[in-house]
């Protein structure tokens, strides 16, 4: 069953072909990865499947549904969920209330059910000491809070931007295995990555994009080894 | 615990109510301007938790003021019904003004909303059949027949008014709204939010405020004037009393606005017209070295001894 569907999705920025023409499915049960240059296209895709820019063409299917028109607020609402390549935390509220923002809005959840289910979503993450100050955490936990904001509005499709980023070693397996706990409880992840080990551990297919169209698709072993893969990666001999 | 705070409340509320009894009219008058900014600034200051800048504050409260008298001389409407009036006018001033310009927000809107003064002062200046022109208009009598009790009374009610609905929005979920709005538009409509819709409710219940103040100030002098009502005054010491008391919070709106109609009253009495030098010199110390206000500074403090 597809879950999230693009035709023929464009946007231009001025000349600038951000996106061109990209078809893409999202299926149920499934870890899509986006990958490519610098520059590919892949946070603009997110942005506009998210709603944050419209297409300049084609049309956005979720469950069946067209939602090309429709403002980001009522897309989060539907249940397209994502994070940020730079983390945003919102200053002057707490941990907690930083979660909740998701479960009230996105979710339409009262205050005090909205602070349940942050909570439940804190633990989930492995957060703790969760009424604390937001400028009292490591990168680690800011990219959890993230994370724990976008489930909190209970997503049925979430983009995961670049979470990797940033993390050592030890944080990067610790959060692989929170992107797999995540994915257990049902929810399709779309995950653009650089670190491809990552993308070799998690992804079921990976679409690769390089100017703003997709240059190959396929199990990351097959793609990886695509001869106009390693070109766009490592540039064209001449 | 509880009950302990709401019995301070009662207390704090009963001593409020009879002031007029331990004080003279004069220092009662300084109070009624005191409550009448406290309400303009924190208005002003309920918005700027969207990050909105507003510089509309003298326009509302003119129009409001218009309106209010208005409503009362052609009408026939009541002074206290025809001062919501004066609100009910401003608020849709702002919901006209605000779905033309909160789309574009920020700079935009900080300019449209500084315009909002100019334009009305002009249009009231050139209607001198219905609004008095340039020379304004004089009601035969002030509200309540000029009893300094029920004034205070009136102002008073205004000033509460408005700190329960700046708790109200710091405490529902419209605080998280408008902070996320504040910190980042694009992470509030990923999260569900409709930053318009947010905005525009701000602006307009905001706007009422200052047009019900305006209202309210126009029947207590039974007077409006093109240069009077639409006085810059309203628009820069409301402000400069919010940034000085501390930005965001209920009671540093209330703290600056105590302070600086306290000082400016003494101010008049030995320079007059020197006390906007003095603003200006207060607003550029809190910039320069407590820009979170007096109570943001020493929040921040308490914060830190807290840690360390």
């Amino acid at each position: 069953m597809v879950v999230l569907k693009t035709e023929n999705l464009s946007r231009y920025f001025g000349g600038l072909m951000a996106l061109n023409r990209v078809s893409m499915e999202f299926r149920k049960d499934e870890i899509l990865g986006i990958i490519g240059p610098n520059g590919a296209g892949k946070t603009t895709f997110i942005n506009v499947v998210a709603g944050i820019y419209l297409p300049t063409e084609g049309k956005i299917f979720f469950n069946g549904r067209q939602i090309s028109d429709l403002p980001a607020h009522k897309r989060c609402r539907l249940g397209i969920g994502r994070t940020f390549q730079l983390v945003r935390p919102l200053q002057g509220l707490s941990l907690l209330e930083n979660v909740m923002v998701g479960a009230l809005f996105g979710n339409g959840l009262r205050q005090r059910e909205a602070r349940k289910k942050a909570e439940e979503w804190c633990e989930f993450l492995e957060l703790s000491d969760i009424t604390r100050d937001i400028t009292r955490m490591t990168a680690l936990e800011v990219k959890k809070m993230e994370i724990a904001h976008a489930l909190a509005a209970e997503p049925k499709l979430l983009f995961l931007d670049e979470v990797m980023a940033g993390l050592n070693s030890d944080e990067t397996k610790e959060m692989i295995d929170l992107v797999r706990k995540i994915h257990s409880r049902g929810i399709v992840i779309g995950i653009v990555e650089h670190v491809m080990r990552v993308i070799r551990e998690l992804t079921d297919r990976v679409v690769v994009l390089d100017w703003g169209e997709i240059i190959a698709q396929g199990p990351y072993e097959e793609v990886s080894n695509d001869p106009k893969v390693i070109a766009a990666y490592l540039g064209e001999e001449a | 615990m509880r009950i302990s705070r709401y019995l301070l409340y009662i207390v704090i509320l009963i001593f409020l109510l009879t002031l007029p009894i331990y004080t003279g009219v004069y220092l009662l008058n300084v109070i009624d301007i005191i409550l009448i900014y406290i309400a303009l600034a924190l208005s002003w200051d309920m918005l700027l938790r969207s990050g909105q800048i507003s510089f509309g504050i003298a326009g509302l409260f003119g129009v409001g003021g218009y309106a209010a008298v208005l409503f009362h001389l052609k009408l026939g409407i009541s002074p206290l019904i025809s001062i919501l009036m004066g609100g009910l006018a401003a608020a849709v001033l702002a919901w006209l003004v605000g779905m033309a310009v909160l789309q574009l927000r920020g700079m935009y809107f900080a300019i449209v909303t500084l315009a909002l003064a100019e334009i009305f002062r002009v249009i009231i200046r050139n209607l001198p059949d219905l609004t008095g022109g340039p020379e304004g208009t004089v009601l035969s009598s002030a509200i309540f027949a000029g009893s300094s009790t029920r004034t205070y009374w009136l102002v008073l009610a205004g000033a509460i008014v408005s700190i329960i609905a700046s708790e109200f929005f710091r405490r529902t979920r419209i605080h998280f709204a408008i902070t996320s709005i504040r910190n980042d538009e694009i992470v509030a409509r990923s999260s569900g939010i409709d930053v318009f819709k947010y905005l525009v409710f701000i602006f307009v219940i905001t706007s009422a405020i200052q047009g019900m103040t305006g209202g309210a100030y126009a029947h207590i002098y039974g007077f409006v004037s093109p240069e009077g009502s639409f006085s810059v005054d309203f628009t820069l010491l409301p402000i400069a009393m919010a940034l000085l008391g501390g930005m965001h919070l209920t009671w540093g709106p209330v703290l600056g606005a105590v302070l600086l109609g306290a000082v400016s009253e003494l101010l008049k009495l030995y320079i007059p017209y020197g006390h906007l030098l003095v603003y200006g010199v207060i607003i550029v110390i809190t910039i320069l070295f407590f820009p979170q206000g007096i109570l943001g500074t020493l929040g921040q403090r308490l914060k830190k001894t807290d840690t360390g």
